[in-house]
């Protein structure tokens, strides 16, 4: 995995107590379509606040264009956005 | 926790005793943490970055935090170690630091990060104690008096905050312990950076004493120059000097340092601290006539100094870094920046530094808009005990009585001679930046 780190499009669901799971996101490339990926196996979560800056991660697989990859994707709480981090 | 109900109870039953046992107690039996963050400025943005996907960590390569770039004035305000390398000093003009160094990075200033990086230090301090005092945004006192008995051993839980630190949060901190708050912010300044140091009374000749007496808190070059001139060069000098002597020599002042060479120190910490949460105090005004002088630029200046300076000494902080706009008729701005080596609140301190930085920076053309802003604050706590280089201690008599006068009589109660038959108002509204929710504490 490499750092990649661009904004992605995310559908989440959120249980009662705010605890966030990514279901599917769209990422696009920059010459190509928007690609949807359904968020597989999550296998890990954790939560890092870097200078003082709360972010959730997560470890997950999918098959990407016909692939099974393991990637992870993070979610700035403070700004309420979604991050493929590294794939 | 457990602690505050036992204080509580404590002080509710026998509050003389326990005043009177913590007026003996208070020198020797304190345990003071100076927290300072290594290179905060640059460290900060560089793990925001870093957090944010950056492909390089700016503590790892030539690189700076300096003040707006499209202004050519900008100065360093922090710098990593790399370009520490190139002889790149805090405070010179960046563009003298491009010169030493091409590849050099330079970072804008982040406000927001530096404040929550600050906060999320204090959220982490405040595990250990729930005395704590924010003394300036990379900078937190914290007293650890009788926390030992729960938490354990001084040196070891300094240990643990400085490691938390590092690895929740991402950066570095230096940590000192002494008895009072200025030998724990001389011990935190002798290792860093990631480390814990005490300075405790008996460590003083040892760790303290050796080093040049410019490295005393407070002494500037000025007091540097006159004590050179009586043969003191280390602290230890300076400790071991007769303190008769020094104030003759340097009044009231003499006494005070003399006092910081030994040890001698007992503010308290003090609970709050609204530090953090302004990041600067500017003031600024559009001429109603072009100003075509050197005088009556230097009046408007004065203008804007009186207010900011009234606003600095209210909120009880001083300030490291001092800054001069200039917006000429045809539009044009440019702007200079300073910091000083001894932090101020003195409205002379500032003006006549403001001078200065308008001098050598206008060309001569026709002003319609001036700006004085000081910024990087911290506590006045030792500055308070008296003051300064350059006999400031008379003219801080002055501001506070002027300051006095005009809360109690209005702003144009009392003003400067020069202002009389003058077209120019003697003083301009202050505006604290940024957070306006702060204007009725300042
Ligand atoms: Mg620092």
């Amino acid at each position: 995995m490499k750092v990649y780190m661009k904004p992605v499009k995310m559908v989440a669901w959120f249980t009662e107590n705010g605890v966030p799971t990514p279901v599917r996101f769209q990422m696009k490339e920059d010459d190509k379509e928007f690609l949807t990926i359904k968020v597989g196996n999550i296998s890990e979560r954790k939560e890092e606040k870097l200078a003082g800056n709360r972010m959730l991660i997560y470890r997950c697989q999918s098959e990407i264009e016909g692939t099974e990859k393991v990637y992870e994707l993070k979610y700035e709480i403070g700004t309420c956005k979604w991050y493929l981090y590294k794939i | 926790m457990f602690l505050h109900i036992l204080n509580y109870v404590f002080t509710e039953h026998t509050f003389g005793i326990i005043i009177l046992l913590q007026g003996e107690k208070m020198m020797e039996d304190r345990i003071i943490f100076h927290i300072d963050a290594n290179s905060a400025f640059l460290s900060w943005s560089a793990v925001n970055a870093l957090q944010h996907g950056a492909p390089v960590d700016f503590r790892e390569v030539p690189s700076i935090v300096g003040g707006n770039q499209a202004t050519r004035h900008g100065i360093v305000l922090a710098k990593s170690i790399p370009a520490k390398k190139y002889g790149i000093q805090t405070g010179e003009p960046i563009i003298q630091a491009r010169q030493k160094c091409p590849s050099l990075l330079v970072i804008p200033p982040e406000y927001y990060v530096y404040m929550r990086c600050n906060a999320a230090m204090c959220d982490i301090v405040k595990d250990f104690s729930d005395r704590i005092q924010v003394f300036s945004i990379d900078e937190v006192f914290v007293d650890y008096t009788g926390m030992e008995k729960i938490l354990g051993d001084a040196q070891a839980v300094a240990h643990q905050i400085k490691d938390r630190i590092k690895n929740e949060l991402g950066f570095t901190v230096s940590v000192g312990i002494s008895s009072n708050k200025l030998l724990a912010k001389m011990a935190s300044d002798l290792k860093k950076p990631d480390a814990v140091t005490t300075l405790y009374r008996d460590e003083i000749e040892e760790k303290m004493w050796v080093l040049p007496v410019r490295d005393l808190y407070m002494v500037g070059a000025a007091t540097e120059k006159k004590l050179a001139k009586m043969g003191i060069y280390s602290i230890g000098d300076l400790a071991n000097s007769e303190v008769e002597f020094l104030k003759d020599k340097l009044m009231s002042w003499g006494e005070v340092i003399w006092c910081f060479a030994n040890g001698i120190e007992d503010s308290p910490v003090k609970p709050g601290g609204a530090i953090p949460y302004v990041k600067g105090v500017g003031n600024s005004c559009t001429i109603h006539f072009d100003v075509e002088d050197r005088e009556t630029a230097h009046k408007v200046l004065l203008s804007l100094v009186e207010t900011v300076g009234m606003r600095l000494r209210q909120g009880a902080f001083c300030a490291k870094l001092v800054q001069v706009s200039v917006k000429t008729s045809e539009l044009k701005t440019y702007s200079h920046q300073r910091k000083f080596y001894v932090p101020t609140d003195c409205t002379n301190a500032i003006f006549e530094e403001a001078c200065r930085l308008f001098d050598e920076v206008w060309k001569g053309e026709p002003i319609r808009h001036l700006g004085v802003r000081v910024s990087e604050l911290c506590g006045n706590d030792f500055v308070q005990l008296s003051l300064l280089e350059n006999n400031y201690e008379k003219q801080r008599q002055v501001d506070r009585a002027v300051d006095d006068i005009r809360i109690k009589f209005g702003s144009f109660s009392v003003f400067r001679a020069g202002f009389l038959h003058s077209r120019l108002s003697p003083l301009q509204g202050g505006i604290v930046e940024d957070f306006p929710a702060m204007t009725s504490i300042l």
